[in-house]
């Protein structure tokens, strides 16, 4: 298995120069982004998303530990060549859409009739041909942060790495991130999306990180992480719903959750009392539910020291 | 070379309101030069002359001392950082972006004084040789205030490079000149201040020479503390 993002163990504490106090951001951290898919990345506010990012960047150095970005140690300026990044808070040069994109595609190396060619079409692919000719600094937030994703994409990346890229969005211009992003998977790219926006995440992500004060709180396929409830739903016809704890009637249709491993038991059960099954589902959390579960942990001791 | 390049038009670019306002200064030489007396007021038109040079060093270190910060500060510098750009490839970029936009300056007072002074009879040639003179201590007071600004702010980089170039000064006027040679930019803004129509600049092309090499150690210091810096910290 390839691995195009790669943290082994990353520490980082910011420290005050002034009060000599500890920030532990992100904690003994490990994870491996795989090729061609898209990563959520995810954590309230001050969990060490963005450090995470920032050190993958190069823009500052671990504590301790150590990663990879697309084989090269973190800050190689040869691997960010391969990748399309794009800030929180975008921020950009005063300049024309079409002028900007093309600074940022000649930094990595580009130029010519294919830069030109390249810039127009990421301008059209994000919605703003037509805005081609105007100054970025004009622009509003949600044009902005489209103008940093032509930016990110210009050079035709390897790796997206995208930090919060529809916060400013409309919904009808997400929807259009969503499908370019789900394009470019199809593509042979990854992405890594860090977002707060959780059934964008849900919608689109092959695979879910959960970071919370600096650790990693839950990382697993979004399928998975969905279900993992480990209770299934079960909705039935014709009998009382006295016979099931929890159970809910309407219009004759009766539904109660049990855990997994006792379906069979409350299958047979309804059938015994001359029910009918409607229809036997794992049921599904949503990534708030879990996000709010994993927020509600308790630090642990080693994050609490240092807090 | 490219990104360097591409970096040093975009600084000079986004510095060119201070350049504008700057080179106001040397408009007021060449309306001076339009409507005085040139010959009689010579003495007047020199003066003006060097205090034009003496703001563009202030400039320079203005411009050293703010570039990091401000990119920083905008967070603009992580677009820049994110493409295949390395930090020392970032900073030399500054450098030069700080010495084109000093040397446009230096360009427009050259012209404007080879017209007014060389009217005065002061030597074209010496008008051009003070402005190299310039170029090169915008050039090293730059990089120092660069240098400085990597790990301090703006107020405290401009104090710092300030207290370094002007050592060398107190200890050339105590200990002997020699000494004013160690970070050239007082040697060679001397030259520049002390100019005359009967003495029209002093220094040698060594001292331009020695600035040069300084300028290049301490873009090479600036890069290896840079290299450490963690530029995604919120800076204020």
């Amino acid at each position: 298995m390839s691995f195009v993002l790669e943290f082994e163990n990353v520490t980082k504490e910011y420290r005050s120069f002034a009060s000599k106090r500890r920030l532990r951001a992100l904690d003994s951290f490990s994870l491996a982004v795989e090729a061609g898919e898209i990563f959520g990345f995810l954590g309230p506010n001050g969990a060490g998303k963005s450090t995470a990012i920032h050190l993958a960047m190069g823009f500052m150095q671990p504590t301790s530990g150590n990663g990879r970005l697309l084989g090269e140690s973190f800050g190689d300026p040869g691997a960010r060549r391969r990748v399309g990044f794009l800030a929180e808070s975008v921020a950009l040069y005063h300049r024309r859409a079409e002028r900007l994109v093309r600074f940022y595609g000649a930094l990595n190396g580009m130029g010519g009739t294919q830069l030109d060619k390249r810039a127009r079409e990421v301008l059209e692919i994000v919605g703003l041909q037509d805005h081609a000719n105007r100054n970025a600094g004009k622009f509003s937030r949600g044009m902005l942060q489209r103008v940093g994703l032509a930016q990110a994409m210009v050079n035709d990346p390897e790796l997206l790495i995208l930090d919060e890229p529809t916060s400013a969005l409309d919904p009808l211009a997400r929807v259009m991130v969503r499908e370019l992003l789900i394009g470019a998977r199809n593509a042979g790219k990854t992405i890594f999306l860090s977002s707060h926006l959780l059934s964008e995440v849900e919608l689109i992500c092959d695979r879910v990180a959960m970071l919370h004060r600096g650790k990693l709180a839950r990382l697993g396929r979004t399928t998975d992480l969905l279900q993992a409830g480990g209770r299934t739903e079960i909705i039935v016809r014709a009998i009382a719903p006295s016979h099931f704890e929890g159970a809910a009637a309407r219009d004759g249709i009766v539904s109660f959750s049990v855990p997994t491993h006792g379906q069979r038991a409350a299958l047979e059960k309804v059938w015994n009392l001359g029910g009918e099954v409607v229809s036997v589902n794992p049921v599904r959390r949503s990534l708030e539910e879990i996000f709010l579960e994993v927020t509600a942990e308790p630090l642990s001791p080693l994050s609490k020291g240092v807090q | 070379m490219k990104p360097v390049l591409l970096i040093a038009i975009n600084f000079a670019r986004e510095q060119r309101w201070p350049i504008l306002t700057l080179l106001l200064w040397v408009l007021l030489l060449a309306f001076l030069g339009l409507v005085t007396d040139i010959h009689r007021e010579r003495e007047d038109l020199l003066f003006v002359f060097k205090q034009d040079a003496v703001y563009v060093l202030a400039f320079s270190v203005f411009f050293g001392g703010s570039a990091i910060y401000n990119e920083r500060r905008s967070r603009r510098i992580l677009g820049v950082l994110s493409k295949a750009v390395g930090r020392q490839q970032y900073l030399s970029g500054l450098v030069l972006g700080v010495t084109i936009a000093c040397a446009v300056y230096c360009f427009a007072l050259g012209m404007t004084g080879s017209w007014t002074l060389g009217s005065a009879s002061f030597p074209i040639s010496h008008v051009w040789f003070l402005m190299v003179c310039l170029l090169a201590a915008c050039a090293l007071a730059g990089t120092v205030a660069l240098m400085f600004s990597t790990f301090l702010n703006p107020f405290f980089a401009a104090g710092a490079t300030a207290i370094v170039l002007g050592f060398p000064a107190l200890a050339g006027h105590l200990l002997g000149p020699r000494w004013g040679l160690v970070i050239p930019v007082w040697e060679l803004g001397a030259t520049v201040i002390n100019s005359s129509f009967d003495s029209p600049g002093s220094a040698s092309w060594l001292v331009v020479g020695l600035a040069g090499a300084e300028t290049v150690a301490f873009w090479l210091l600036s890069a290896r503390i840079f290299a450490y810096v963690d530029i995604a910290v919120a800076v204020e």
